[in-house]
């Protein structure tokens, strides 16, 4: 599992990646927002990756790590500045 | 302007240069979109829908079956396995299961694993490296497998009271932690197709038998002979030449000597041995067997291609009884699970007539069936060196059909 997990976070660096150049990054993420995109595309990656092991079993945790990452990337930053807006108001 | 600004080449136009890069930027945006839709697509179809996980099993599997070898992704994302060596014991004796199981408990989704029951063909099969390959990779795929075994079909010979092991093995698997009852099919290889029918026409068992897979099987004794006395088969009208080899007629010679004298059986043991091709019997020899045993041995040896119906003709009514018996034929009607019959277009052990057979006598049934021949087997094992025609073309019909398999259990 230590070897999948590792795998999930290279999977999730790719996915962080790719919302970089998709421009899903939230504008007020200025600094550090890339890495931390970077971070939680392998943070969601392995979470979904260790749920679809547990829901699924682990032949079908990729691709469930993968689709999780894809939604977690695109949503999660949206929400966490939703969030922090409606905390500060 | 400060002194900081980049200077531009000579007679190039500043507007251009600005345009062109925003563009560029466009096109990676929406290249990186698109790579993230496809890979939520992909993702969500392959784990999320049971169709979707069978074509993941299926993709893992067949690299794993063309190769005989787990490949590395099957390992690292596949189950660990348990194996464990059981012995039942049964009306007909004692009945040997080796069993691969995922180590792991069963997922939430679906709930319960699927099993799946294999009878390999005559002799001990049990450590053949193509069917623990096949065992092992099954089992990582979070499937439990049974390879069932009885002392006759062990000692090379078929019977059709065999069935009970593979009955005997359904019920075991039935209430075997973390299987789903419904989920439970048979492959068969070779003539362990036989127990795989008998046990699938089963009352016991056959509304509840989810599949049947037959590799290299055959479906009718008397047909059977008919070819191989011939040396030859009938392919779409077209006779080609056919020899058998040489384990097919020492099984054929096994399958029938409780009918015979035991002179018979030892001429018959001499004509026919595992191994080799051993030379006719004189004409001493054959003058010693019984006439029954004299039509069998001329069908088994071939040197009567001519005669080869009255041969059959000639065999006593105990003989035919028998053929009736030991041929899948006489219980289709009773085996509701749908079947998917393979079989190698040239196979050496058992002419690819008697899959064409077999497909034809389920759909004068209306019995669910799929019927593929390939070239990528040499009867029941996958040949090395394939080329990349061979396994694209047969590759993905192999596909289809573990797709059916698998999505049992997905």
């Amino acid at each position: 599992m230590l070897l999948l997990s590792l795998f999930w976070v290279l999977l999730g660096l790719l996915i962080g990646a790719l919302a970089n150049a998709a421009k899903l990054r939230p504008a007020a993420w200025v600094r550090g927002g890339r890495l931390g995109m970077l971070g939680l595309g392998a943070l969601i990656a392995v979470l979904g990756g260790w749920l679809g092991t547990w829901v699924l079993g682990t032949l079908f945790a990729t691709a469930t790590a993968l689709w999780i990452a894809v939604l977690g990337v695109a949503l999660l930053p949206r929400l966490i500045t939703w969030c922090a807006r409606f905390l500060h108001t | 302007m400060d002194g900081h600004q980049p200077s531009l080449p000579q007679g190039s136009n500043p507007g251009a240069q600005a345009a062109k890069a925003p563009r560029s930027w466009k096109l990676g945006q929406r290249a990186a979109q698109a790579a993230l839709v496809f890979l939520l697509c992909v993702g969500g179809l392959l784990s999320l829908f049971p169709w979707g996980r069978a074509v993941t099993r299926s993709a893992l599997l067949l690299p794993a079956l063309l190769s005989a070898s787990a490949p590395a992704p099957l390992v690292l994302a596949g189950d660990p396995v348990r194996f464990r060596r059981l012995t039942l014991s049964s009306t007909i004796g004692p009945v040997f299961l080796d069993i691969y199981e995922p180590a792991t408990p069963p997922p939430l989704i679906p709930g319960g694993r699927e099993a799946i029951i294999n009878v390999p063909g005559a002799g001990d099969n049990r450590t053949v490296p193509q069917l623990v390959n096949l065992s092992q990779s099954l089992a990582r795929e979070g499937i439990v497998v049974v390879n069932v075994g009885t002392p006759t079909l062990f000692n090379y010979q078929v019977s059709a009271r065999d069935g009970e092991a593979v009955v005997q093995a359904f019920e075991l698997m039935e209430h075997w932690p973390g299987v789903d009852p419904q989920h439970i099919g048979i492959i068969a290889f070779s003539v362990g197709d036989l127990l795989a029918c008998v046990g699938a026409a089963d009352p016991r068992i056959r509304d509840r038998v989810a599949f049947l897979a037959l590799l290299g099987g055959y479906v009718d004794v008397t047909s059977l002979l008919r070819a191989v006395g011939r040396r030859a088969q009938v392919v779409n009208g077209q006779t080609q030449p056919w020899q058998p080899i040489s384990i097919d007629l020492y099984v054929l010679a096994r399958s029938v000597s409780g009918l015979l004298s035991s002179t018979d059986q030892r001429l018959l043991q001499q004509a026919f041995p595992l191994a080799t091709i051993a030379p006719p019997l004189s004409a001493q020899q054959q003058a010693q067997l019984s006439p029954d045993a004299t039509a069998y041995y001329h069908l088994l040896e071939g040197d009567e291609p001519g005669n080869v119906d009255r041969k059959l003709a000639a065999l006593s009514p105990q003989m035919k009884a028998l053929f009736t018996q030991l041929s899948p034929l006489s219980v289709l009607g009773q085996i509701r699970a749908p079947i998917h019959l393979l079989h190698d277009r040239n196979d050496p052990s058992i002419p690819f007539t008697q899959a064409q057979e077999f497909a034809a006598a389920l759909a004068r049934l209306h019995h669910p069936y799929d019927f593929a021949s390939y070239g990528i087997f040499s009867h029941v094992q996958v040949q090395s060196n394939l080329g990349l025609a061979q396994v694209l073309g047969d590759g993905t019909k192999l596909l289809g059909a573990l797709d059916s398999i698998l999505l049992v259990g997905s």
